[in-house]
């Protein structure tokens, strides 16, 4: 039996979403920018597919969804975008210090740009600090991009406060909504914010497409420079194939959000619950409640992340590690140290992830093996303590 | 190439490691790696005599923390080097260790490749006829003056004498500089309030009383050994972050913190 627990990495994309998507790969293949009847069925779809993705975010105009390539575009666009459009006004970008890493990278490709990028940081449950994301505010301040949730340990954000904070100062605030955007319904009409980044693939849709909202009346520049397509903001010939599947996916999504949610978190809460009681000296990384419904963060002492998913691999659980022993620059995850932790504490993290298709023997054949993996890991270990292993049963 | 893509080899090795575990009256212990880094090896060797009277390895052991390719590499190197001349083995190179495993990942051929050092580490330790290392469980005096940024941030994060109100530091990230059995003790009443305390200490070993040493081992307070307090860094007048001296690896590094406390400050 296989058991993947790692959907924060990758969905597989639902049979129903597959289904929709066929006849536009050689039947209805046309451009939308044709003049002729083909043409017609593709333009007809594609705004047909624009209203479902409105529809999920409860967008009054199907015309504020930019469809893109996926979260990063969304991402490079709702920053370098609006960070070019409001040069005259200000420089000054503020992000947070537990971003995800395309947010994280284009602060960095800003900040060479000659743009000023502040870092709000976290507290020990990787939540923002609103008083100092304040405090960061100036008058040169264009832009505040947080995510919904932290796409590793899984805290929420205080959303509707930034955006109220953003709204006062005149702000522009984006949010990358790509963490929760399966688990927590987003209503754009009830929080007031600007931007947001979606992905298609983590509702369950292909993946090489994704969506911007963009608020009515909210300018920025295009990066994407070409044909004119998405009213000159996105150039490209659609993939309207994918936008159908991201479509289909959305309108699924947005039927079942609040069920799936909250079957998600009593799988997820059985989970936490099994690994901490069944493995001494573990911990829950993120907030105990403040979470993803579908989110379990753990650290383990004396032991190291990719050893772990090695092991765990031998016994055909998937899961993920922030250890930077995993990571392609050997560096820990850069969430967990903002948080304060240490670095070996970093070391011993796993994430496990739940999503559509997570089944309850999955969750418990995860807290059957890990007890023992860990202990043979620790057992190998120099950093275990000698009266620690005389007592671990 | 990612970094699990192992070989066989590599995988046998970790998933059934040989030699694991300590000999408690070896003859030479090999220490090297930072836990911070995330590969952390212990070798332990035993000399014995051949026929021909030369100094062999008996008998090897090794304890790792670490990703898969440091627990294969050690695995490996105490499996190349028992029985060998002492001369032998401490030709053992890293290159040689990665090669009997059929090859390493690109990336992991530095970080993770520290069995042969730690080999050549037990047996200079065996050959100097070094002490065994020996715990040192007093602190070292507490010199605040060689600290930046505390006189910045006192009453922003800075305490000085233990504070009247635990509430004031609920749920914070603390650190807290070992300044003796009081700071100690605070420590652990600090973990009554928050879940993140880091007691920060030059010695090599946890400090303390006996009693006391026992008390920290079992609590939630972490420990950070052989280690210095550089500067404390924060923006909008509040301490952020935290500059460490790593004495064993000669590096510094950065901690995220809320709050440090300094109870012995004569600056």
């Amino acid at each position: 039996m296989s058991v993947y627990l790692d959907y924060q990495a990758a969905k597989p994309v639902d049979e129903r979403v597959v289904k929709e998507m066929l006849p536009y790969f050689n039947k209805d293949f046309a451009n939308p920018a044709s003049l002729h009847g083909h043409g017609d069925v593709a333009t007809e779809i594609l705004s047909q597919s624009r209203k479902k993705v409105a529809d999920f975010i409860n967008a009054p105009d199907a015309e504020d969804i930019l469809f893109t390539s996926g979260a990063t575009e969304s991402n490079n666009m709702a920053l370098i975008g609006s960070a070019l459009k409001n040069k005259r006004k200000g420089d000054h970008i503020i992000i947070s210090e537990i971003e995800h890493i395309s947010i994280l990278n284009i602060g960095k490709y800003l900040e060479q740009q000659g743009f000023a990028v502040s870092r709000v940081p976290v507290d020990q449950y990787g939540i923002i600090k609103l008083d100092i994301l304040k405090k960061l505010i100036t008058d040169k301040t264009t832009l505040i991009s947080i995510s919904t949730a932290s796409n590793e340990v899984g805290s929420l954000q205080p959303i509707k406060e930034i955006a109220q904070i953003a709204n006062e100062k005149k702000i522009l605030f984006h949010t990358d909504a790509v963490a929760s955007e399966a688990v927590i319904p987003i209503d754009v009409q009830k929080i007031p914010i600007d931007l947001i980044t979606f992905s298609s693939n983590d509702i369950y849709g292909p993946r090489g497409v994704g969506a911007l909202y963009l608020k009515k009346g909210v300018r920025i520049n295009p990066i994407m420079i070409g044909g004119g397509q998405e009213k000159g903001m996105r150039s490209g010939s659609e993939n309207i194939t994918g936008i159908v599947g991201f479509a289909k996916a959305a309108e699924i999504m947005k039927s079942v959000i609040n069920e799936e949610a909250s079957s998600l978190k009593k799988l997820r809460d059985k989970l936490i619950s099994g690994v901490l009681e069944t493995i001494p000296k573990s911990h829950l990384n993120g907030h105990p409640e403040k979470r993803l419904p579908n989110n379990a963060h753990f650290r383990f002492d004396y032991i190291e992340g990719e050893s772990l998913i090695l092991s765990l691999r031998d016994e055909n659980v998937s899961g993920a590690t922030g250890s930077a022993c995993s990571s392609k620059t050997l560096e820990a995850s850069h969430t967990l140290l903002a948080m304060g932790l240490l670095h070996e504490e970093a070391h011993g993290s796993l994430l496990f992830s739940l999503g559509r298709f997570t089944k309850e023997s999955d969750i418990d054949r995860a807290i059957g093996v890990l007890p023992g993996v860990v202990k043979r890991l620790r057992k190998l270990s120099p950093l275990t303590p000698p009266e620690f292993l005389k007592e671990y049963k | 190439m990612k970094s699990t893509s192992y070989s066989e080899k590599v995988l046998d090795h970790f998933r059934n490691p040989r030699n694991v575990g300590e000999i408690e009256d070896a003859d030479g212990v090999g220490k090297v790696g930072n836990p911070v880094c995330g590969d952390l090896m212990w070798i332990y060797i035993k000399v014995g005599k051949n026929d021909k009277g030369e100094e062999i390895i008996d008998d090897i052991k090794f304890k790792t923390f670490g990703c898969g390719s440091a627990v294969s590499t050690s695995s490996m190197v105490t499996e190349m080097a028992k029985g060998m001349t002492l001369d032998k083995a401490y030709e053992i190179t890293r290159k040689d260790v990665a090669e009997e495993l059929d090859g390493l990942p690109p990336i992991k051929m530095h970080c993770s490749n520290l069995a042969a050092d730690a080999l050549k580490a037990a047996i200079d330790n065996y050959r100097t006829g070094a002490e065994p290392e020996v715990e040192i469980t007093t602190s070292c005096q507490l010199d605040t003056q060689l600290i930046l940024g505390v006189e910045k941030f006192v009453g922003k994060g800075v305490y000085k004498e233990i504070p009247t109100n635990l509430e004031d530091l609920k749920d914070k990230r603390i650190l807290i500089l070992d300044a003796g059995d009081e700071s100690l003790e605070f420590a652990l009443k600090l973990t009554e309030v928050t879940n993140r305390v880091i007691l920060l200490t030059s010695a090599k070993s946890i400090p303390g009383s006996v009693e006391l040493r026992m008390k920290l081992k079992q609590s939630e307070v972490k420990i950070l050994q052989q280690s210095d307090l550089l500067e404390i860094i924060g923006q909008l007048d509040e301490v952020e972050k935290v500059l460490i001296h790593d004495n064993d690896e000669d590096e510094n590094y950065e901690l995220t913190v809320d709050a440090v406390i300094l109870l012995d400050y004569r600056g």
